[in-house]
């Protein structure tokens, strides 16, 4: 039972991790899409950014719901505070991307698409914007009490930092939507999001830059961790990796490869959310309470895992089918 | 206003607000999605382009519904965290890997599988497809089992211990498996199936009554009166199941639903009230209007009550719903829109035994065509309103006989949730009108009567015996 109850905390961390990875990955490219979709220069460029999106974006949300109940399910504790601190924010993202979603679907229908062009864009940088929000206060970390309630401000989610996150998910966003685009477009909207990407690419850099080094001084845990032997190797490989990346991802643009920039960028990002999970595990509501202290019942995670875990091969498996179905570029219809 | 407005009546109003939005949308999810497997299933089989063609028009209708029911359930979701966080510790670790299993199991396959049944056409072979369209339909009635399950066990939980302000599961498939589950999720998987139905015949009947395309609707009103015909009966019997065990289970909600105020003795025949005006200060109806020993007929089809009833009146005010009016009517309406769905559907199965079905007959009685008009919005009104007896007269209950609402809900700031609330007040009201002008837009265009099965498939059409491929 002691090996279980490490073991099973440990193991739901790492599935909710990948939950979150997954829905930041695909989401990300599908608010990235949203996002880019206010500057297209034509309607019919426009629908080639939605058609791109029609068969997917409503799974890819769905990552976002599977993390939540697995939260629910596996943490409860964590659950509760950490949605009760965030309550601004929250509401914020599912507004964002209720609007989306609603206004895809309307857009379809309507002889006037432009307001619905506007709503989509709208709720698609609300969506990051207040993911990213919630990143950077999760980040400099939430007060709670000894059992782990919040007790902080309800405000405690407006402060520089969380801005300067929330800008620079934006930008990752961006940049991960328009190297989706450079995959599924051809011609002149191809070209286009070369030249967003390399922006995008570059500020999404800087932003990084700027969270890297002020990190340090938002956290505690994390200027322990810096001056800790054990987590030494981290320090080193991962900014090593995170410079090789950057530099193949503006090479590939320069050379005006069609796969590898999403590759790359999908790589950045699986490499920040490590550098993320190096500075927040064991802990589940940073800075304070761990994932041990939060879990549910031993029982309740292996029964969880029985179901959700044979699944997820599964749900793997029929969401890669559906981009093989759609792969290729979108053509306008 | 304000100053009476506190957290707890807040994050109801809110829970209630999002939940009846919300409810519209899954469904046609659900019961839309069997339509189209069964639309699907036919042209496969006999390979006439009037069934694609009918596939293809119901589907832009699913679609349309569909966006809004994902959207719509987000919030449903993380409000059990954002103002129910101490429900959320108390019975987390069942309720939360429920709502985990539901998205797993159900939502991710209805949504992985929905691109390819919208889009998928000329993409995958014709079989792939119409797995497709089952897993989506599939995908959606898992999560009425999933949602319901979760619910039920609010209403009658079972399988663990409560200590120290937690539930401790012990057996999660008796909690799964708690007494209200399977006739809770019968009756709700009945009542989507027939709304959804409810839906395609309203339609139909609305484009037969100006005859537009009537060869098409002609054919989507029958096949949904068929199916409506094999749904409904069985759905009043479940609807009667699901009275039986709120007897059986939450004696103070089935005296609430009958504004029955005083004990009834064992062996004895209570009148059944009809319609009355329950008062709550003095403990009694107003006025009612009661067929006289016909409560226990109802109830158990007897003469006499095999067991006691408690009124309302013996239990403490604290433990026992209030708004007993709403209760009251909120069921009567559930049961005669029911009763009276199922009757327009006998009507119509005379008519068409009896040879006076045509396309012609909706026009030629308008009254025929309205009365079926009617029935999908009413259709709509009976879901609502039974779960507003499920819900509201579950309370004080949150979960019942176990923890208070008053103790479920998060202590925030009363601007922060009425701020949200405000917001989901406009939002949803502008987005029913949005939907209900894009969708009438879609039935007042119609079905693309020379639409044109995928080319691929006109080769299978060659290639192989549509008997054997379906």
């Amino acid at each position: 039972m002691e090996f279980l109850e490490w073991f099973m905390p440990t193991v739901w961390f790492v599935i909710l991790a990948l939950f979150l990875l997954l829905y930041v990955i695909l989401d990300g490219f599908d608010l990235g899409v949203g996002i880019l979709s206010l500057t297209s220069p034509s309607e019919s460029q426009r629908t080639i950014l939605m058609t791109s999106l029609g068969n997917v974006w409503d799974a890819n949300e769905t990552w976002l719901v599977l993390m939540g109940g697995a939260l629910f399910g596996a943490f409860p504790l964590a659950y509760g505070t950490i949605l009760k601190a965030f309550y601004g924010p929250i509401y914020l993202m599912i507004l964002g991307l209720i609007l989306r979603a609603v206004a895809f679907e309307f857009r379809e229908n309507a002889t006037n698409k432009r307001p619905w062009n506007l709503m989509f864009g709208i709720g698609s940088v609300l969506a990051a914007g207040s993911q990213g929000i919630c990143l950077g206060t999760v980040l400099s970390g939430i007060p709670t009490d000894a059992a782990g309630h919040f007790i902080g401000s309800p405000w405690i989610w407006v402060n520089p930092s969380s801005l300067v996150v929330a800008l620079t998910l934006i930008q990752g966003y961006v940049l991960i939507g328009s190297t989706y685009l450079i995959l599924k477009t051809s011609g002149e909207l191809q070209r286009l999001h070369v030249r967003t990407a390399r922006l995008a690419a570059a500020t999404t850099l800087g932003g990084a830059l700027l969270i890297t080094f002020t990190a340090p001084f938002a956290s505690e845990t994390l200027r322990q961790r810096l001056f800790d032997p054990a987590f030494l190797p981290f320090f080193v490989v991962l900014p090593l990796l995170g410079v090789a990346l950057i530099v193949q991802l503006f090479r590939s643009l320069a050379m005006q490869q069609e796969v590898w920039p999403f590759v790359y960028t999908v790589l950045l990002f699986i490499l920040s959310f490590a550098g993320l999970g190096v500075m927040v595990f064991p802990a589940v509501i940073p800075p304070s309470v761990t994932i041990f202290q939060a879990s549910s019942s031993v029982s309740s995670m292996v029964f969880m895992l029985t179901f959700i875990g044979v699944l997820i091969p599964i749900m793997l498996f029929y969401n890669i089918y559906n981009y093989i179905a759609f792969r290729g570029k979108v053509s306008a219809e | 206003m304000l100053a009476t407005l506190d957290v707890v009546t807040l994050s109801r109003l809110q829970f209630a607000l999002t939940a009846i939005f919300h409810m519209l949308w899954p469904v046609l999810s659900t019961g839309l999605a069997i339509y189209l497997v069964v639309l699907e299933a036919i042209w496969l089989r006999t390979r006439n382009p009037l069934y694609y063609r009918q596939a293809r028009f119901w589907a832009k209708l699913y679609v349309l519904n569909f966006g809004i029911g994902v959207a719509s359930g987000l919030p449903m979701e993380f409000q059990f965290g954002t103002n129910w966080a101490p429900l959320s510790e108390f019975a987390g670790d069942f309720f939360g890997s429920v709502l985990g299993f539901e998205g797993a199991m159900a939502f991710m396959l209805e949504a992985g599988f929905l691109g390819i049944m919208l889009f998928g056409w000329q993409k995958v072979p014709p079989v792939i497809h119409f797995l497709s369209t089952v897993m989506v339909a599939f995908g959606a009635n898992l999560s009425v089992f999933w949602i319901l399950s979760a619910n039920s066990w609010l209403q009658t939980p079972s399988g663990g211990t409560f200590s120290d302000g937690h539930f401790h599961v012990q057996n999660y498939f008796a909690a799964i498996n708690n007494p209200f589950m399977v006739r809770s999720v019968i009756h709700m998987a009945l009542a989507t199936v027939e709304t959804s139905m409810l839906v395609v015949a309203a339609i139909s009947a609305w484009s037969l009554m100006r005859q537009k395309a009537p060869e098409f609707f002609l054919f989507s009103f029958k096949l949904a009166l068929i199916i409506l015909l094999a749904v409904a009966p069985l759905q009043i019997l479940a609807g009667h199941e699901s009275a039986v065990q709120v007897a059986e289970h939450q004696p103070t909600k089935l005296a609430a639903i009958e504004a029955l105020w005083d004990d009834q003795a064992a062996g004895s025949s209570p009148a059944w009230t009809v319609l009355a005006s329950p008062d709550e200060a003095s403990g009694s109806n107003r006025w009612s209007l009661s067929v006289p020993g016909a409560f226990s007929w109802i109830l158990e089809t007897r003469p006499q009550l095999s067991q006691p009833l408690r009124g309302l009146n013996s239990w403490p005010a604290d433990q026992r719903p209030h708004m007993v009016g709403l209760l009251f009517y909120a069921f009567r309406v559930m049961v005669a829109i029911g009763l009276a769905a199922a009757a327009l559907m006998a009507l119509s199965l005379l008519l068409w035994w009896r040879g006076g079905l045509s396309a012609a007959s909706f026009a030629q009685w308008p009254w025929f065509s309205w009365a079926w008009i009617l029935s999908a919005p009413a259709g709509y009104l009976a879901i609502e309103s039974g779960w507003v007896v499920r819900c509201v007269g579950r309370q004080p209950w949150t979960v019942y006989g176990q923890l208070r609402t008053a103790d479920a809900a998060s202590v925030l700031p009363v601007g922060e949730v009425l701020t949200s609330l405000s917001v989901f007040a406009v939002i949803y009201t502008v987005l029913l009108v949005f939907a209900l002008y894009f969708g009438s837009r879609i039935i007042a265009k119609g079905p693309n009567l020379t639409l044109e099965p995928p080319p691929g498939l006109a080769t299978a059409v060659i290639l192989s015996d549509p008997s054997a491929s379906a």
